[in-house]
């Protein structure tokens, strides 16, 4: 099934206040933004939506009280969105919207919309970094340091869950959505990505008593690991608080860099990921400290060593 | 350990306070009126021990200001008894810290011997 990836994430939240500016100062671009709520998004479309809690035209909440209403995924075309109502359509409500899209609930109780992607093509600049030896390099008098850059999170990246059992989740994706296992930690879960996307993953799962059940984090991919850091940095001297990071994971190896969130979610940015197509292996062993990342750094304040010698 | 003025503490609000320099903040109040509780920022949520629990400094209560709220997953906490009431730290709750407002309307911390190092 040609579903490319997460093209939305719906929440319904307490504060929306809170939200609306905690997502524009994350750096995606608002969109219709009032006291119910807004549309924030990256540079290709993909985006997260902020309602209130209390919205009737969400679907409902889980028991735990997650703020996740809905997961929307994007698929290449109208055929493979009655692949996925049919297919679903056998053994569970499926509706259809006005706006064209599919709504139904996975096997562990999250919602889910399907719908044509949205999601623009993206013309990306390389990250060009001078390298000894290597062939491309950024040139002669060309600049990378850019303390004003302009830094937009360009496509949202992966949504993590809390879930009740792993092995029931996991073989929802699997069979019934046609997503492939990457890599898994055997006592957490696995790394998902649909059929039509190369991405490590776009979903992954943590295995938690039932009444955890809910959202880890989501995030966006940023253009590269210096765009990360420094959106990062700037995040952090707004106020926000950090979670994780910066750092970088092992499996998927994509730097990452966690702050907690008035949704109640902690939400990443993260770069350069790896990709795979189906000639890759799966690994798998337990989560550990070493097993999860090679680096975890902490931000400081910036300094300057030797200061004003006179 | 001096903390702050009970004014510099809207009524109703919270504030986080990091005494001894270590980054984050390692303690927080609420306010209400002139009662304080004062908390430990460490969310109590089973494998995220510790964790720090604003969305953005001094952050740490949810719209109504009637719950203290994790910023990382949600968790509800009473903000008197600091039970968890709802979310992934059921039956869990924040451990207690003794900050007493004196006569001169400012608030002290006082550090259980040996208990509290970094
Ligand atoms: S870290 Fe506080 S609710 Fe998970
Ligand atoms: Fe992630």
């Amino acid at each position: 099934m040609n579903i490319l990836g997460p093209d939305g994430l719906v929440f319904g939240v307490d504060n929306v206040a809170a939200c609306n500016q905690y997502l524009t100062d994350y750096g995606l671009i608002p969109r219709d933004v009032s006291a119910q709520g807004g549309r924030f998004e990256g540079l290709d479309g993909t985006y997260v939506e902020i309602r209130r809690a209390d919205d009737p035209s969400l679907p409902p909440a889980l028991p735990t009280g997650s703020t996740l209403r809905k997961t929307i995924y994007g698929v290449a075309d109208a055929a493979t969105l009655e692949q996925i109502a049919e297919e679903l359509g056998r053994d569970r409500e499926v509706k259809r919207l006005d706006d064209g899209s599919i709504e139904t609930l996975d096997d562990m109780g999250f919602a889910l919309g399907f719908q044509v992607s949205i999601r623009r093509p993206l013309e990306a600049a390389d990250e060009i970094v001078n390298c000894p030896g290597a062939r491309q390099n950024r040139g002669v008098n060309v600049i990378g340091a850019a303390v004003d850059k302009d830094i937009v999170p360009v496509t949202l990246s992966h949504v993590v869950y809390f879930v009740p059992d792993q092995h029931k989740a996991e073989a929802f994706y699997v069979e019934r959505l046609g997503f492939r296992v990457a890599d898994r930690f055997t006592n957490l879960g696995p790394f998902l990505r649909p059929a039509g996307t190369l991405d490590h993953h776009t979903l992954f799962m943590v295995h938690t008593p039932p009444h955890m059940q809910g959202v880890e984090h989501f995030t966006f991919h940023m253009a590269n690991p210096s765009d990360l850091l420094q959106a990062g940095k700037r995040f952090q001297d707004k106020g926000y608080e950090s979670f994780w990071g910066p750092g970088r994971h092992i499996f998927g190896s994509n730097w990452f860099w966690y702050f907690n969130s008035p949704m109640g979610v902690h939400v990443e940015y993260d770069a350069d990921m790896d990709l795979h197509d189906d000639s890759w292996e799966p690994r798998a062993c337990e989560s550990s400290e070493d097993a999860s990342q090679i680096f975890n750094f902490t931000l400081v304040d910036n300094w300057m060593p030797g200061g004003d010698p006179h | 350990m001096h903390l702050c003025a009970l004014r510099d503490i809207p009524d109703g609000h919270s504030r986080g306070f990091d005494p001894r320099g270590g980054g984050r903040d390692y303690l927080f109040v609420v306010r209400r009126g002139r009662q304080i509780y004062a908390w430990r920022n460490a969310c109590p949520h089973p494998g995220y021990e510790g964790a720090s629990m604003p969305w953005r400094k001094h952050e740490y209560l949810d719209s109504e200001r009637t719950h203290i709220v994790c910023a990382g997953h949600g968790a509800l906490f009473d903000v008197e008894s600091g039970e968890c009431t709802m979310g992934p730290c059921r039956g869990l709750g924040l451990k207690a810290l003794n900050v007493r407002l004196e006569g001169d309307e400012q608030l002290y911390w006082y550090p259980d011997a040996g208990v509290e190092e970094q």
